[in-house]
C-alpha cells in the first residue's frame, strides 16, 4: 500500500524570503569577491577607462551585498531566540534528546535512509547544528569583511560620520589577532594580511557547506520522497503518515 | 557612564590605528605654547659638540631660506600640525644639533644608513640628518674596535638619559644571541642593545629589520631574529619601518621630539601615525586605474606602458600603511609604484613572508591550515570543495543503488 502523506509547514514567508536573500547575496558576494581578490574579467572589456570602473563596481556590489547580508543576519540572530514559529536555539542545546536526534540523523544519512528513527516534521538537531556552523562562518565573514573595510577609513572619518569607523573598530578589531593566530603569526603577531587570507579561505568553507546543503536537501527530496526542497519555495513539505 | 563608555572604547580600540587629524583649537594653542617654551629653552643651550650650523650648510648647498621655509611648512603638514606651527618647526630644525643621537647597527644590510649616505643631491631632510649630533654610528665613524667602544661609553655617560637611540637591524636571539656579536669584546647584539638602551630617552627602531624583524626574521628565521620592540621594555619606543625607512619620517620623529620633548602619537604597531596612519593605496597615483579595472597583466605590456594599476602583478598598496605615495623617496623624486613595480608592503610586519610574493593575494602561496604544506588559498579551497563533491557523489551513487534495491523489494 502506498504511504499517505500529510503536509506540514516548515518555513514562514519571511524565512523563505530571507533564505533567498542570503542565497543570492552569497552568489553575488562570491563572484565579486573572487574578482576583488584576483581581477580577471577586465581584459574582456579593456576599452579606455570611460564609463567603466570595473573594480569600483565590483567593490560597490560586494559592499552593498555585505550590508544586506549583515542586516539579514541580525534579524536571523534575533529569530534564533525569539521566533514565534520555532526557536532554533532549542535544538542546539546539548540535551539527551537533541544529542540522540543529532546522531540518529547522521546514522540515517550514512546508512542511506534505512533507519529513520527521528521525527522529520520539524527542523532536527543535526540540521540546526549544521546551520549554526553556517551562521558562525557567516558572522566571521561579515566581521572580517568589516575589518578589511575599516582599513580604508583610517582617517577615522566617513561620509556618515566618525561613529561608523569607530563602531567598526570596536566590533571587529579582535578579528586581527584571531586571524593571525589562525594563520600562524610570527615574530610580531597581528597582521592585516591574515584577515584577508582567512576572509578568502572562509569563502571556500562556506562553498563546501553550500554544496553539502544543496545535495542533502535534494537527496532528502528524492530518497525520502517528502519534498523537502519545497520548504524554501512553498514553506511546506510532506511527511509520510504512519502506515495504517 | 561617560567614563565607562570611554573605558570600553579604550579597551576595544587600543589596537587600532585611527588618526584624529584635528584635535581642536584649545589643544593646539596649548601645544603651541609648550613647543615655544621648549624651543626657547633649547636655544639657550649650546650645540652639543659645536659641529655644523644648519643655516651655513644650507647656504653651502645653495638652498635658500625660502626653500627651507617651504620644506618646514611641508614637514608641518606631514606632522599633522596646523600651518601656524611652521615657524616653530623651522626653529626646531635649526636646533637639531641639540639632540644627541646614538645609532646602533645590528642584524641587517645597513640599508638605512646606506639610504642616508648615498642620496645624491643632498636635500634638506638628509642635511638635517647630517646636522643632528650623531655621537656614535658604527658604519659612519672613523673609530673602530676599542676606540669605538670608548666613544660609545663616553657618549652614553655624557648624555645619560638624554640621547635618542636609533637602532637599525634585527636582534638575533638564537644560540643565546651568538649569531651576532659586536666589537672587540664579542658582546652579543642583544646585550649591546640592552646596555645602550638602558639610559636612552627614547628608542627609535629604523627600518623593517629593527621594527618587526624584517628579512632576518623571515621564515624559517634560523637566527631567531626579532624586532627591537620584542626586546626593549619600559622605554618610549618608536617604530619607523620600511625598507629602507624614509629619511623624511626619521626627521619627522626627531623634529617632533625637539618640538615637544615627547614621542609622536603612535599606532598599535608603535608607528607614528603622521606617517603610517593611512594606506599608500588611498593616495596612489594609479588608484583611478585600480577602480577602472585597468591592470598591468605582465611586465612591459601595454598596461605597463600606460601606467595602469599594479595590483595584478602583486602590488600590496591596499594593505600597506605608509606615506610613500605622498612623501616618496629621494626627496620626493619617485617611489616603487611610480617606477612601475608594485608595493611589497615593506612597512608591514612579516612583509617578507606575507606580502613580498609579487602576486595578487588570491595567488598567494601561503601555509594552508592543514599543516606545513605550501598551498595557495584557492588551491586549498578547490581541494576542499572537490573533497566535498566526491563525498556527495559517493553518497549519491550509494543512495541510488540502495534505493533501487528497496524499490525492487517492494515491487
Amino acid at each position: 500500500m502506498k504511504p499517505k502523506y500529510k503536509q506540514v509547514k516548515r518555513m514562514t514567508a519571511f524565512m523563505r524570503l530571507n533564505h533567498w536573500v542570503v542565497a543570492f547575496s552569497m552568489v553575488g558576494a562570491v563572484i565579486t569577491g573572487l574578482y576583488i581578490g584576483h581581477p580577471y574579467y577586465q581584459t574582456l572589456i579593456a576599452e579606455p577607462a570611460v564609463m567603466k570602473y570595473v573594480m569600483a563596481w565590483n567593490r560597490w556590489v560586494h559592499f552593498m551585498i555585505a550590508i544586506i547580508f549583515d542586516v539579514s543576519s541580525i534579524v536571523i540572530a534575533y529569530l534564533y531566540f525569539f521566533s514565534r514559529f520555532e526557536k532554533p536555539y532549542k535544538k542546539i542545546i546539548p540535551t539527551a534528546g537533541n544529542i540522540k536526534e543529532f546522531f540518529e540523523v547522521i546514522i540515517n544519512l550514512v546508512m542511506l535512509n534505512r533507519r529513520k528513527k527521528f521525527d522529520s516534521t520539524h527542523s532536527d538537531s543535526f540540521n540546526t547544528v549544521f546551520f549554526l556552523l553556517f551562521h558562525l562562518m557567516l558572522a566571521w565573514m561579515l566581521l572580517t569583511g568589516l575589518q578589511l573595510y575599516v582599513h580604508g577609513l583610517e582617517s577615522g572619518l566617513s561620509s556618515i560620520g566618525s561613529w561608523w569607523p569607530w563602531m567598526l573598530h570596536l566590533v571587529t578589531d579582535w578579528t586581527l589577532p584571531v586571524s593571525s593566530w589562525m594563520i600562524g603569526s610570527t615574530a610580531t603577531g597581528t597582521n592585516i594580511m591574515d584577515v584577508r587570507i582567512v576572509h578568502h579561505m572562509t569563502m571556500w568553507f562556506i562553498l563546501s557547506w553550500v554544496a553539502f546543503h544543496i545535495y542533502y536537501q535534494v537527496w532528502r527530496t528524492i530518497f525520502w520522497k517528502e519534498g523537502d526542497i519545497g520548504i524554501v519555495v512553498s514553506g511546506t513539505k510532506f511527511v509520510k503518515e504512519k502506515e495504517a | 557612564m561617560a567614563d565607562r563608555i570611554e573605558g570600553v572604547k579604550k579597551l576595544f580600540t587600543s589596537k587600532s590605528a585611527r588618526v584624529e587629524t584635528n584635535k581642536g583649537d584649545a589643544y593646539y594653542e596649548k601645544l603651541f605654547e609648550k613647543c615655544q617654551a621648549r624651543i626657547e629653552e633649547l636655544k639657550t643651550q649650546q650645540p652639543i659638540n659645536n659641529r655644523l650650523d644648519i643655516t651655513d650648510v644650507l647656504e653651502m648647498q645653495g638652498i635658500e631660506r625660502r626653500d627651507f621655509l617651504k620644506w618646514a611648512s611641508a614637514v608641518t603638514g606631514m606632522l599633522m600640525l596646523p600651518a601656524s606651527f611652521t615657524p616653530l618647526v623651522a626653529d626646531a630644525a635649526l636646533l637639531m644639533n641639540r639632540a644627541p643621537v646614538i645609532w646602533l647597527e645590528l642584524s641587517d644590510c645597513a640599508g638605512n644608513s646606506e639610504a642616508l649616505l648615498r642620496s645624491d643631491g643632498p636635500q634638506i631632510d638628509e642635511i638635517v640628518l647630517d646636522i643632528i649630533s650623531l655621537e656614535f654610528h658604527e658604519t659612519l665613524q672613523a673609530a673602530s674596535g676599542h676606540q669605538a667602544e670608548k666613544q660609545l661609553e663616553d657618549a652614553m655617560e655624557t648624555f645619560k638619559d638624554k640621547y635618542l637611540l636609533f637602532v637599525e637591524g634585527a636582534v638575533p636571539l638564537g644560540m643565546n644571541g651568538q649569531f651576532g656579536t659586536i666589537g672587540a669584546s664579542g658582546e652579543t647584539m642583544h646585550d649591546h642593545l640592552l646596555r645602550v638602551a638602558k639610559h636612552a630617552a627614547a628608542v627609535v627602531a629604523v627600518g623593517s629589520c629593527a621594527t618587526f624583524g624584517g628579512v632576518p626574521a623571515a621564515a624559517p628565521n634560523p637566527t631567531g631574529a626579532v624586532g627591537v620592540m620584542d626586546v626593549i621594555q619600559g622605554k618610549p619606543l618608536i617604530n619607523i619601518p620600511a625598507c629602507p625607512a624614509n629619511p623624511a619620517n626619521m626627521v619627522g620623529v626627531i623634529l617632533h621630539y625637539i618640538l615637544t620633548g615627547q614621542v609622536p602619537e603612535l599606532d598599535s604597531l608603535l608607528r607614528p601615525k603622521f606617517a603610517f596612519g593611512y594606506r599608500i593605496h588611498d593616495n596612489c597615483e594609479r588608484r583611478a586605474h585600480f577602480d577602472a579595472g585597468e591592470y598591468v597583466e605582465e611586465w612591459g605590456d601595454e598596461g605597463a606602458k600606460n601606467n595602469f594599476c599594479l595590483y595584478k602583478v602583486g602590488c600590496k598598496g591596499p594593505m600597506t600603511f605608509n606615506n610613500c605615495s605622498i612623501v616618496r623617496y629621494n626627496e620626493g623624486v619617485n617611489w616603487p609604484v611610480g617606477v612601475g613595480r608594485g608595493c611589497i608592503g615593506c612597512s608591514e610586519p612579516d612583509f617578507w613572508d606575507k606580502y613580498a610574493y609579487e602576486r595578487p593575494m588570491a595567488d598567494a602561496k601561503i601555509k594552508a591550515p592543514t599543516g606545513g604544506v605550501e598551498k595557495t588559498v584557492d588551491e586549498f579551497g578547490l581541494g576542499l570543495l572537490t573533497a566535498a563533491g566526491i563525498g556527495i557523489g559517493i553518497h549519491a551513487v550509494a543512495s541510488a543503488v540502495a534505493g533501487k534495491k528497496e524499490d525492487g523489494g517492494e515491487a
